[in-house]
């Protein structure tokens, strides 16, 4: 654990933090994530996972533990400045600027450098096609499943080296969630860190390396996508039992 | 009770449309007067209209903003102790001043409360209370005495067929509508502009895509402070620099940033110029004291028809 640890990019260690004073919705839980690994966060409504995500990125104060990056300490760094090193962000909801065009969202991904644009759209454009053809178009007129499309083309602008990702298959059709898990491989095949929350825990565990049960703000089980796929008290609990006949 | 009782009899018999000379002429007159106190509302309105979308603070003190920009003017210009200069450069120096101030109070007081996570309730009370502090400085050293710039204070008015305007009123005019297309093509088309839009549009994402989202909230109380410095030049040259002039016009901002649609800095631009027509035009059937309750009525008139206001969205579900 101790050499994983060394090599791992993102690193949260015994966190603490809530939203309502004397309240902690994260009780001490914990992750790794390490270089071009994709790990995937499940567990039940209220687990707490978004919240992890906010904390990590710095969105939500944490009140105990840490967060590194890269082995640089970066607890409760504000977000803007975590972009800089090199870590995106897409939220689970309103992960886009409903009154901007797709354009406009994707030129504020290189908010930070500016000067990389058209560079970047260029590569962005090409995993989502879809983008090129709205240009113009506002994002408050684009279909659920578009405006995730955008919410990650606007986080890889800044070609990060590490995405976070809450929930990006919530509330798709069926096709779209298949397209969703295809690009996140993608981008992960390209090279990006992902840490992946997830509703729809079995795709989620079939295309993650790696992946963390949490329960009541805290760490339950961890282990190999598969491991978790077969065991047993993570299927009762999580994944149901009809996962078991399959 | 009089008024209804004009307004009916003017509907049922056509020719009782009001008397004098020419009723056409001073609509067209009542029009241009509109025009260019709509443009002063507007002016002052975008700042606090920018405020609010970026912070979801109503700041009842930027009528303040307004009046300590008039009366720094008036310092540098006419005061007693002070340097004397033209309105122009005085006019320049009194919008810096009005932009370091607005910079001052977020840098002072607005990022540290908001920073401790104070209620935006709470936050509106303070700035009731800021209001007034600030009115009553301004009172206190400018007096109750109401004051003109010592330049273009009283002049000829340019015929221009049926209405007149004074130049100054024309520049006045001129310079409001190239100040607002400057504001719009900075929203529009600049790097920091799209960040401001960006930021009133999802303050989280704003700050996951880099946006350093203290910065652009200062940049935007330093234009508001500076816009409404210039706001309230413009009104003491229009009529008359008072301790209380900016409170007065702040009932008709936050008219017309709700007529425009709250959120929307092109929907207070316009609004704004809706409040200052109604404002003026009603003075043609109706006592001038009236004036705000008919800007006031017209509010509520387009809020009923239109409750997202003149260019507000509705909010898309799901
Ligand atoms: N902004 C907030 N203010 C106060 N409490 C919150 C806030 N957001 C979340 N919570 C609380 O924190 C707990 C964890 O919420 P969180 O959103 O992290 O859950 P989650 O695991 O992401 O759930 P889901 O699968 O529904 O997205 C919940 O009890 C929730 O009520
Ligand atoms: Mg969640």
């Amino acid at each position: 654990m101790s050499e994983q640890d060394e090599q791992a990019l993102l690193v949260a260690e015994r966190v603490f933090a809530g939203y309502v004073p004397g309240v902690d919705v994260l009780c001490g839980c914990g992750l790794l994530l390490g270089p071009r690994e994709l790990v995937g966060v499940i567990g039940p409504n209220g687990a707490g996972k978004s919240t992890l995500v906010k904390a990590i990125f710095g969105l939500l104060r944490i009140r105990s533990g840490m967060v590194t990056f890269k082995g640089k300490d970066v607890t409760n760094l504000p977000a803007h400045t975590l972009v800089s090193r090199g870590i995106g962000y897409v939220p689970q909801r309103q992960n886009v600027f409903p009154t901007l065009t797709v354009e406009e969202n994707l030129r504020m991904g290189t908010y930070l450098r500016p000067k990389e644009f058209s560079r970047r759209v260029a590569t962005v454009e090409e995993l989502f096609p879809v983008l090129a053809q709205r240009r113009a178009q506002k994002a408050n007129s684009m279909s659920g499943g578009e405006r995730q499309m955008l919410g990650m083309g606007r986080a890889l602008m800044m070609e990060p080296e590490v995405l976070l990702l809450d929930e990006p298959s919530a509330g798709l059709s069926p096709r779209f969630q298949d397209q969703v898990f295809e690009r996140v491989k993608e981008i992960n095949a390209s090279g990006v860190a992902i840490l992946m929350v997830e509703q729809n825990a079995r795709r989620c565990l079939q295309i993650c390396h790696r992946g963390y049960v949490l329960d009541q703000g805290g760490n339950a089980y961890t282990g190999t996508g598969t491991e978790l796929l077969h065991d047993d008290k993570v299927i009762e609990l999580y994944l149901g039992t009809l996962a078991r006949a399959r | 009770m009089r008024v209804p009782f004009v307004l009916a009899t003017a509907l049922t018999q056509g020719d009782a449309v009001p008397q004098g000379p020419g009723f056409l002429d001073r609509a067209l007159q009542a029009l241009v007067d509109g025009i260019q106190f709509g443009a002063i509302i507007a002016i002052t309105a975008v700042g606090l209209s920018l405020i609010f979308g970026t912070t979801h603070l109503i700041n009842f003190a930027h009528g303040e903003l307004v009046t300590i920009g008039a009366v720094m003017a008036f310092f540098l210009n006419v005061g007693a102790g002070g340097p004397g200069w033209h309105l122009i450069p005085s006019a320049i120096v009194a919008i810096v001043i009005g932009a370091l101030l607005g910079g001052l109070i977020e840098r002072g007081l607005w990022r540290p409360l908001r920073n401790r996570g104070t209620g935006l309730i709470n936050l509106f009370i303070i700035t009731i209370g800021l209001s007034l502090l600030l009115r009553h400085v301004v009172l206190v050293f400018f007096g109750t005495r109401p004051q003109s710039y010592r330049e273009y204070d009283i002049q000829q008015a340019l015929d221009l067929g049926p209405v007149g305007i004074t130049p100054r009123d024309l520049i006045i005019v001129v310079l409001s509508v190239l100040v607002l297309l400057g504001v719009a093509f900075m929203l529009q088309r600049t790097r920091i502009g799209t960040a401001i839009r960006a930021l009133s549009s999802n303050p989280d994402l704003a700050e996951a895509s880099g946006i350093d989202v203290d910065r652009v909230v200062l940049v935007v109380w330093m234009l508001g402070g500076g816009l409404a410095a210039l706001g309230g030049v413009f009104f003491g040259l229009t009529e008359i620099i008072t301790w209380d002039m900016g409170f007065r016009l702040l009932l008709l901002m936050f008219a017309g940033i709700i007529l425009g649609g709250l959120g929307s800095a092109y929907g207070a631009m316009v609004g704004s110029f809706v409040i200052g027509i109604v404002a003026q035009m009603s003075s043609l059937w109706f006592p001038v004291d009236l004036q705000n309750a008919w800007a006031l009525l017209a509010l509520i008139v387009v809020l009923l028809i239109r409750p997202q206001g003149i260019l507000g969205q509705r909010e898309r579900v799901g």
